[in-house]
């Protein structure tokens, strides 16, 4: 927040999972706003609106979602990906489609690391916002704590960045 | 629109110091944490006991933490200093006026920041 983020663009992250939703607002590399966000019912219908709560509050010039067909997803995110992308089109919002790959490629040299290692980073980065957010270390019969989907969605926004010249700042 | 600035930052503020809309609101001294909701959602601007409430909680200028609206507020007194500087410019030229004349010009070319 300290630093100057006058004409830098304002990205909104966004990712499903079997609750609701993860998302992270980023204007730069500064984090905006950061959530998880969950819905009951009908989920799809329920996160489109959710989703288009936020694209109307802080009016992003990005909205950056995982590809869902090249991570597998299931039948119910692919749908929902494609609803979202349809919404954020209608909203006029650019729409950034990431495969995994590449968002892995922004955090690990070799493109190879567990999503655990990627939430160390991030909570290092930027320890204000998502030190205290950060998950115990999921063990095999574990299922997926739901805060993974706030580290998910600063990964995917960070990595949606245009890629810049001089030293990154840090968050 | 996406590339200026939010009305204010307040949320981000309060998320980082990890207290509830509820907190902020007694410390604001409001009743309830419905009207920090609504600061958050840019549905209402805050009075100035409000802001400078804001500015001892979260220990950044009210201009940091309401950037936006200092923006907007600053170019709509860039807007009337022009009309105060061509009101000006018809006054005979001494030193009082040149002075007002500096103080315009100073105000109409400040760059809309966020430091």
């Amino acid at each position: 927040m300290s630093q100057s983020t006058s004409h830098t663009t304002r990205s909104l992250a966004v990712t499903p999972s079997t609750r609701g939703f993860g998302f992270a607002v980023l204007e730069g590399e500064i984090l905006v706003d950061w959530g998880v966000k969950p819905v009951t019912g009908d989920k799809n219908t329920g996160s489109v609106a959710k989703v288009k709560e936020l694209l109307i509050l802080y009016h992003p010039a990005r909205f950056i979602l995982e590809d869902a067909e090249s991570s597998r997803r299931a039948a119910r995110i692919c749908a929902l990906h494609a609803e979202l992308v349809r919404v954020a089109k209608e909203h006029q919002v650019r729409v950034i489609v990431l495969t995994r790959t590449r968002v892995r490629r922004r955090f690990f040299a070799d493109g190879e690391g567990t999503k655990h290692e990627l939430a160390l980073q991030l909570a290092e980065r930027y320890p204000e916002e998502l030190k205290l957010r950060l998950p115990p270390k999921r063990r095999l019969w574990m299922s997926e704590d739901y805060r993974m989907g706030i580290f998910d969605a600063v990964a995917l926004g960070l990595a949606g960045q245009q890629p810049k010249r001089g030293p990154v700042p840090r968050g | 629109m996406s590339s200026s600035h939010l009305p204010n930052y307040v949320r981000a503020e309060r998320k980082r110091l990890a207290l509830s809309q509820a907190e902020v609101a007694f410390l604001l001294g409001a009743e309830s944490g419905a009207k920090v909701c609504r600061y958050e959602r840019f549905a209402r601007e805050p009075g100035l006991r409000t802001a400078l409430a804001y500015e001892v909680i979260f220990h950044k200028p009210v201009r940091e933490l309401f950037a936006g609206l200092y923006a907007t507020t600053e170019q709509e007194v860039a807007t009337r200093a022009k009309t105060l500087t061509a009101k000006a410019e018809r006054l005979k030229p001494n030193r009082q006026s040149i002075h007002k004349r500096a103080t315009l010009a100073a105000i109409i070319n400040q760059p809309v920041h966020r430091s």
